[in-house]
């Protein structure tokens, strides 16, 4: 079998589309670290991390911001869910750096609590790593 | 002439009143374009999570999700009615309190605690009308919902179903069917009764899965809860651009049918008043001589 030599990206928020396009190469977060894709990859469902989305296309490359969801790859298609995504020049710092400060403040009691800080915690992160660049 | 002048005004007023109406059709028309672009928009979304979906139920899971389960009892029932913020919607808002109020008085003769929540100061009037307590109401949702905001309400829900203080959410809303069809329906969203109903075919392939199909399981059902929620706000705002549009054709075409009919009334009060001045003039004439 031939390896695929395509790949295309689709990008959904739950309002709208935002790519759908041919791509060369794209890395994005998965739960537990990043993950470059190729064309050929193998068929994968997998659970997204929030942070840098990062696509390769003949054109360039573009970053974006993107936050929790599920990936899934099938044949020559990355369709990326995710309940938010920017691109990386629209994410604000500061904002980024208020959230991550209400974030550590938060005093969670119980387990979902804690895991809900965690969660919070890592997001402001990845968004303030992204916005200082 | 005092008939006739009355007749002017009148008529003049409706015209400027088919003016306005008609102008909201238009504006109507090219709102629910929008709204019924970002519902395409967001079917993308939910069809991709029903993939997924599909493509898990080949990995030998029995679904098995909180938010899937029936609890054990059903005492705390939340009622979340959608309606608009403005008027002049024909029976949009009417049919959805309607169906609102007769589940109300179902749940309420069965016994259990409902809390109603109500979107739109129609509804939010109405309900005060009722004497319903309402627990929270909505204001911001107008034309465009963004999911952000749709997304803070349902977390409140999920975090309420899972820790067991919420048994049922029920929605009221205007479901969308076809641009010529809607209808006034309750739907009940928690808990999450048919994951799989609009499962396609499963497409064969052999996935990796990242990091366990269970894992995944439990993220795609409260992102499925999510979609299906926000659909409903979508739904609801599409409902109301139609529903408006409708009405202010109607109201258009009888603006029209009116200022006809009073043209036709002024014409001929204009023609007797000419012909008795005529008859006048002559019955004047005849006596001078």
């Amino acid at each position: 079998m031939i390896a695929g030599t395509e790949l295309r990206l689709v990008l959904v928020t739950p309002e709208k589309t935002l790519l759908d396009q041919p791509v060369k190469t794209l890395r994005f977060p998965l739960f537990d670290g990043q993950i470059g894709v190729l064309p050929g990859r193998a068929p994968l469902v997998g659970r997204l991390g929030s942070g840098a989305l990062r696509v390769e296309t003949t054109s360039g490359s573009e970053t974006f911001y993107i936050e929790g969801g599920f990936a899934q790859i099938k044949g020559s298609v990355v369709t990326l869910l995710t309940n938010r995504a920017l691109p990386a020049g629209k994410v604000d710092p500061a904002k980024a750096d208020e959230e991550l400060q209400a974030a550590l403040a938060l005093v969670p009691t119980d387990e979902a609590g804690f895991a809900a800080k965690d969660e919070a915690v890592n997001r402001a992160r990845a968004m303030k790593n992204l916005g200082g660049r | 002439m005092g008939n006739a002048r009355v007749l002017v005004k009148r008529r003049k007023s409706i015209r400027n009143i088919r003016k306005i109406t008609r102008t909201m059709e238009l504006i109507a028309t090219s709102r629910f374009k929008k709204a019924m672009d970002r519902a395409a928009e967001a079917a993308a979304y939910t069809r991709k999570i029903n993939e997924i979906v599909s493509d898990l139920s080949q990995a030998d899971l029995t679904f098995s999700h909180p938010l899937l389960k029936q609890p054990a009892e059903t005492k705390n029932v939340t009622l979340l009615i959608l309606t608009s913020n403005r008027g002049l919607c024909g029976g949009y808002n009417g049919g959805i309190l309607r169906k609102a109020n007769s589940r109300i008085r179902e749940l309420k003769g069965e016994g259990k605690n409902v809390t109603v929540e109500v979107s739109g100061k129609r509804g939010i009037s109405a309900m005060k009308f009722e004497g319903v307590e309402i627990a929270a109401s909505y204001q911001q949702f107008e034309d465009k919902p963004s999911f952000d905001d749709v997304n803070e309400i349902a977390n409140r829900y999920l975090a309420d179903f899972i820790s067991g203080k919420l048994h049922r959410l029920d929605v009221a809303y205007q479901s969308f069917q076809s641009a010529a069809r809607q209808s006034p329906v309750v739907e009940t969203l928690l808990p999450f009764g048919d994951l799989a109903t609009e499962t396609e075919e499963s497409t064969g392939v052999d996935y990796e899965f990242l990091p366990s199909p269970e894992q995944i399981l439990e993220e795609i059902v409260p992102a499925a809860f999510r979609a299906r929620f926000f659909k409903c706000f979508l739904d609801a705002a599409v409902g109301e651009q139609i529903a408006r549009m409708v009405a202010m054709k109607a109201a258009t075409e009888n603006a029209d049918d009116m200022i006809r009919s009073i043209s036709q009334e002024y014409n001929r009060a204009r023609q007797t008043q000419i012909t008795s001045e005529l008859s006048e003039i002559i019955g004047g004439a005849a006596a001078l001589e």
